[in-house]
């Protein structure tokens, strides 16, 4: 038993690593990153007063921290034209962008970095005046992909500054520039980076158990998910078992032929309950009990903080009020289903011979269905209870936004809209990592529920 | 097929609610294709900054017409919206589970049928296809991107075209010439159906709607962009019932007969089997279709994947959020893609009933 669940979550690891590394290589892949957007743009958070070049800097320095300065994979593979990794990573993207530009114009990046950094040095050494008055040539010779229009505009920026020997240099270089126009880029170059590589440095983490530090606040991903993992848990774990019990109680109840007239009416009722978008019967339920225009019975957002108590029953008893709603929406919303599959095992054993002999020995209904039908539908049940979790862990993703609880799927659309990539890698990863749990667990519920059931290593 | 419209009728002809579930579908679409020309006194999107969380069916003076009902937190008429929020979801919807069933049953009716040994490649062709993934991918893709990107010629896209073709070419040259020598030309065995079981079990390793919001994450809020990450998160259900199903039927007498009069596996495949697995599928699309809906209104609603400028029924109820006394803002949208769902649910229930029935006869 044990070395055949130990042998299933071994199983487990490599669809784990593929999805962990396809995230991640996608993550990583695409363009926009949450540096760029928070401290290159002007007039945006805290860089906001500093210069182009402070905040270019800022940038530098933090890609160097945060280990994004590294190339991605152990190799790559691009067009020749393209400028190497430790060249390109610590340049902001439009720069990175212009630079490619030039590179694959030309063919070849060693000549368009010269030109590019010649270009740098001269907006650097100019003076605020020099550069207003520069400042259209500069811009065409960045972005043009017209040779004539490049030393058109190097020539511009000679005639206006003669003697500044960067000027000259850089309408030379465009001078020799014109003259060039390869097809190389067409061909494809490998370049290895060992194990300097952010892939390398992310996968080996994960093995020390360490799964990064979030771009946002730089805090350990670790510690955020243990935090916030807390309360969706209890979420999950309350309404699960609110769910299980109501639907079991609810099914048995269905079973039996004296609620006949109550199934007419139950019934339809899940069917329409089912229907509902659960983050339109969350607000449905938000509107009717938690609103000044109706009913204010709960109070409607967090988990409210600072007045809990010492003791844990202080805290539980403060808490409690503001997760009866989100509890109580998850359960509803899944309970038609679940109590439609209930029903249907149920309604499968009914027929069974065991089922016949418990009523012909006189046995009361409710009897027979606790004492042997409940246990001979377990089997599907379990399986039942096992595919409910990721379907509860999504529903704690709009549950916890919609009633704003400090909670893993709340955590998770936050880190969406900031673009917060190791948090969100290891958020799916803990979510994929509940599921493997789960199915496992309902591999040793299985045992427990029908001891035929044995797990032998199948050599 | 001819099983499936007779099965239709039989439903039309003998349950009430069958009928009027069709009846609202098919408005339904009608209201969503003829919307731009209805005479609405609002236009999507139009912002009506002067009556703001305007209750519904309120008298307003000074509208220029009624908001029958209400308007939102920035004066958007909230009946135009909920009724272009159908026709986003639906344009959305429609053909992400058109492409995603299609592709879903592609890949799942191929695993079923072909099973772990019964697709057979010499192995000339195992060896050179994935040498070819690498050009494919290079010249295909990257560099055709880049040079757009990089505004070099047009000419160069197809010079990169051309050089793939010629790859291609050689290649095709190069595996004739391989096909001479017998240890090539040997037909090995291709592990399609363990390929495809391992892809689905990597998508559906994690919650689909989770997925989704972190596909959604890498890249810019599109249309284009979101309904790519739907079809590519959403084949798999498609695909794991078309295996199920091709198992079942591969046992049956009659594919046994196609295969005893000499058959391709094309059209064993077209013309035997697919036909009798339309019924679970068009099930299946049903519940595909308003799980779909569901889904698309809930990102709208968080506010990811679908750019803020499109109306849809999730960025209406957004604004409760700000409000939480504009009932309205809920219970219309909200309604309207509820009875939606509810209308393709007992849709998809009655055909399944129907089926489950007649197979059982």
């Amino acid at each position: 038993m044990r070395y055949y669940l130990l042998k299933r979550l071994f199983l487990a690891i490599p669809v784990l690593w593929l999805l962990a590394t396809l995230v991640f290589m996608l993550s990583r892949l695409l363009p926009g990153s949450y540096a760029a957007e928070s401290i290159l743009q002007e007039g945006n958070g805290y860089y906001a007063k500093g210069s182009a070049a402070d905040r270019a800097t800022a940038y530098q320095q933090y890609l160097i921290r945060t280990g994004q300065h590294l190339p991605l994979f152990y190799f790559s593979v691009s067009s020749g034209a393209t400028p190497p990794d430790s060249l390109l990573r610590l340049l902001p993207e439009a720069a990175q962008h212009n630079l490619q530009q030039l590179a694959w114009h030309i063919g070849n990046w060693q000549e368009a970095y010269t030109f590019w950094r010649t270009l740098q040095e001269l907006q650097l050494h100019a003076g605020p005046a020099e550069l207003q008055a520069l400042a259209p040539f500069l811009q065409t010779i960045t972005t043009t992909t017209n040779v004539q229009q490049r030393v058109e505009a190097a020539r511009a920026i000679i005639k206006y500054d003669t003697a500044s020997p960067l000027a000259r240099k850089l309408y030379r270089l465009a001078l020799k520039l014109q003259q060039q126009h390869r097809l190389s880029f067409m061909i494809p170059s490998l370049r290895w980076h060992g194990t300097a590589n952010q892939y390398h440095k992310w996968l080996t983490g994960i093995l020390h158990g360490n799964l990064g530090n979030s771009y946002r606040d730089s805090r350990s991903v670790t510690d955020i998910i243990v935090e916030t993992s807390a309360n969706t848990f209890w979420i999950i774990f309350i309404s699960m078992l609110l769910t299980t019990l109501a639907a079991l109680e609810l099914s048995i109840k269905l079973m039996q032929p004296r609620y006949k007239q109550w199934r007419k009416a139950v019934m339809p009722l899940l069917f329409l309950i089912d229907s509902i978008p659960l983050f339109v019967l969350a607000l449905l339920l938000l509107v009717l009990f938690a609103s000044p225009a109706f009913l204010q019975l709960f109070p409607v957002y967090g988990l409210g903080y600072g007045y809990g108590g010492q003791t844990r029953i202080e805290q539980i008893t403060h808490t409690l009020p503001y997760l009866v709603l989100p509890i109580l929406c998850l359960s509803l919303a899944h309970l038609p289903y679940l109590v439609n599959q209930f029903y249907n095992a149920l309604s499968a054993a009914e027929s069974m011979d065991y089922t016949r002999t418990a009523r012909a020995k006189g046995l009361p209904y409710g009897l027979i269905i606790r004492k042997h039908m409940l246990r001979n539908a377990l089997l599907p049940i379990i399986t039942l209870l096992s595919d409910f979790l990721p379907a509860l862990i999504a529903g704690s993703v709009i549950i916890e936004t919609i009633f704003a609880i400090p909670g893993m799927g709340r955590l998770l659309v936050t880190s969406v809209q900031a673009r917060d990539y190791p948090l969100l890698v290891a958020i799916v990863l803990v979510v994929a990592v509940a599921k493997v749990v789960s199915h496992v667990l309902a591999d040793i519920c299985y045992a427990y529920a029908d001891p035929r059931i044995r797990y032998q290593s199948q050599a | 097929m001819k099983r499936l419209l007779y099965n239709f009728r039989q439903l039309w002809l003998e349950k009430l609610i069958f009928r009027l579930v069709t009846v609202y579908l098919a408005l339904l679409v009608v209201l969503v294709l003829v919307l731009p020309w209805l005479p609405l006194p609002f236009a999507p999107n139009y912002l009506d900054l002067n009556h703001i969380f305007q209750p519904p069916f309120a008298n307003v003076q000074g509208a220029g017409a009624a908001h029958w009902f209400g308007t939102d937190a920035l004066g958007r008429d909230v009946l135009t919206e909920t009724l272009y929020g159908a026709r986003t979801g639906l344009f959305i919807s429609l053909p992400v589970v058109i492409t995603s069933t299609f592709i879903g049953l592609m890949l799942g009716a191929g695993a079923g049928f072909f099973g772990d040994n019964q697709l057979r490649i010499s192995r000339a062709a195992l060896l050179l296809s994935p040498l070819l993934l690498f050009p494919l991918f290079y010249f295909g893709l990257y560099l055709p991107l880049h040079i757009q990107q990089y505004h070099l010629p047009a000419s160069y896209m197809w010079l990169s075209w051309g050089t793939l073709a010629l790859l291609l070419g050689i290649s095709w040259l190069l595996h004739l010439v391989l096909q001479r020598l017998a240890w090539f030309r040997y037909k090995a065995a291709f592990p399609l159906d363990m390929l495809i079981i391992r892809v689905i079990e990597v998508v559906s390793s994690v919650p689909w709607l989770i997925l989704v919001l972190l596909l959604a994450s890498f890249m810019p809020p599109s249309v284009m962009l979101l309904s790519l990450i739907l079809i590519f998160t959403n084949w798999t259900h498609t695909a794991r019932l078309a295996r199920a199903e091709m198992l079942r039927i591969k046992a049956m007498p009659y594919m046994e007969a196609g295969r005893a009069l000499g058959f391709t596996d094309a059209r064993l495949v077209l013309k035997q089997a697919l036909p009798n697995m339309m019924g679970p599928v068009l099930v299946a699309f049903g519940f595909s279709l308003a799980a779909l809906l569901t889904l698309e209104s809930t990102l709208s609603f968080l506010g990811i994947g679908l750019p803020p400028t499109i109306v849809s029924w999730g960025r209406t109820i957004t604004g409760i959020r700000s409000n939480t006394s504009a009932w309205w803002l809920v219970a219309f949208p909200g309604g309207f893609l509820a009875l939606t769902v509810l209308a393709l649910q007992t849709f998809s229930y009655y055909l399944r009933l129907m089926l489950q029935n007649n197979s059982k006869i």
